[in-house]
């Protein structure tokens, strides 16, 4: 719903952005190149969006194709075995606290 | 609008989100059931304040192929625990004016006990987990990202601190 959001250019994924996400940014998705550690993620972001990490991300969950997914660097951790690699294509989402009703 | 792109419909399980206004009789025709005794429907209205603080009205935005698949998965797990005839949950998004219904949630089942206890649930699930988000938009200031934990003040993002 709202904008149809492109397809990524060839190893590339989509990040898409909701709620507060959207307005910190000011955009709805943006383009990263792949493949690209799960780790990794909220730096990459953090680059393009100066101050991302602590004003938001810090209270977002995250979804790769629709699935909620852990983010190990998220509280300082090492990145584990069980690091998600982002492929190519895959859909990333930022998922800031919810709130239907 | 592509109707498959808003809305799922799974044995005896209907969940949908729309831009168009909500249809109290549609909702409850979605789970009528020779065999059930109650029907139970919680309508959920925008209010005209927070802590009163008067609000102009509320935006609602979601990310609807997940918001789908979560309302579903959480429609199915409520149908099975207490043996419904059926569900169907339906959020509205975009604009919502003050004092209009933004969701409507319908469950029946054979007894009222039943229906009465999972129309609770389906509705604080559906509050909990949806990926479904809230702005309120108050006069003469910036609007608020809402939370659902309850009670607490919204995430409040100031555009001049986004770097674009």
């Amino acid at each position: 719903m709202g904008g149809a959001i492109p397809k990524p250019p060839k190893d590339h994924f989509n990040v898409l952005y909701f709620a507060s996400a959207s307005s910190f940014t000011a955009k709805e998705y943006d383009v990263l190149p792949a493949p690209l550690p799960i780790s990794k993620l909220f730096d990459a972001l953090e680059e393009k969006h100066n101050g991302i990490k602590d004003k938001v991300l810090s209270s977002c969950l995250v979804t790769v194709n629709l699935n909620y997914v852990d983010v190990p660097n998220k509280d300082g951790e090492d990145a584990s075995e069980s690091d998600v690699v982002i492929k190519a294509g895959d859909e990333v989402a930022i998922i800031p606290p919810v709130s239907s009703g | 609008m592509d109707p498959s792109l808003t809305e799922i419909s799974e044995k005896g399980c209907f969940v949908a989100l729309t831009y168009d206004h909500l249809h109290i009789q549609d909702i409850m025709d979605r789970v009528r059931s020779p065999q059930a005794g109650a029907i139970v429907l919680f309508a959920g209205t925008t209010r005209d304040n927070f802590g009163g603080k008067p609000v102009k009205e509320l935006q609602y935005s979601a990310y609807a192929p997940l918001a789908l698949k979560t309302m579903l998965s959480l429609c199915k797990d409520i149908m099975a625990r207490h043996g419904l005839k059926g569900i169907a949950m339906i959020h509205r998004l975009g604009t919502v004016p003050i004092g209009e219904e933004s969701i409507l949630i319908a469950v029946s089942a054979p007894h009222r006990q039943a229906a009465w206890k999972a129309g609770e649930e389906a509705l604080e699930d559906c509050k909990k987990h949806v990926e479904v988000w809230k702005r309120e938009e108050f006069e003469g200031e910036e609007g608020v990202w809402r939370a659902n934990r309850d009670g607490i003040p919204g995430q409040k993002i100031n555009q001049t601190d986004a770097t674009h």
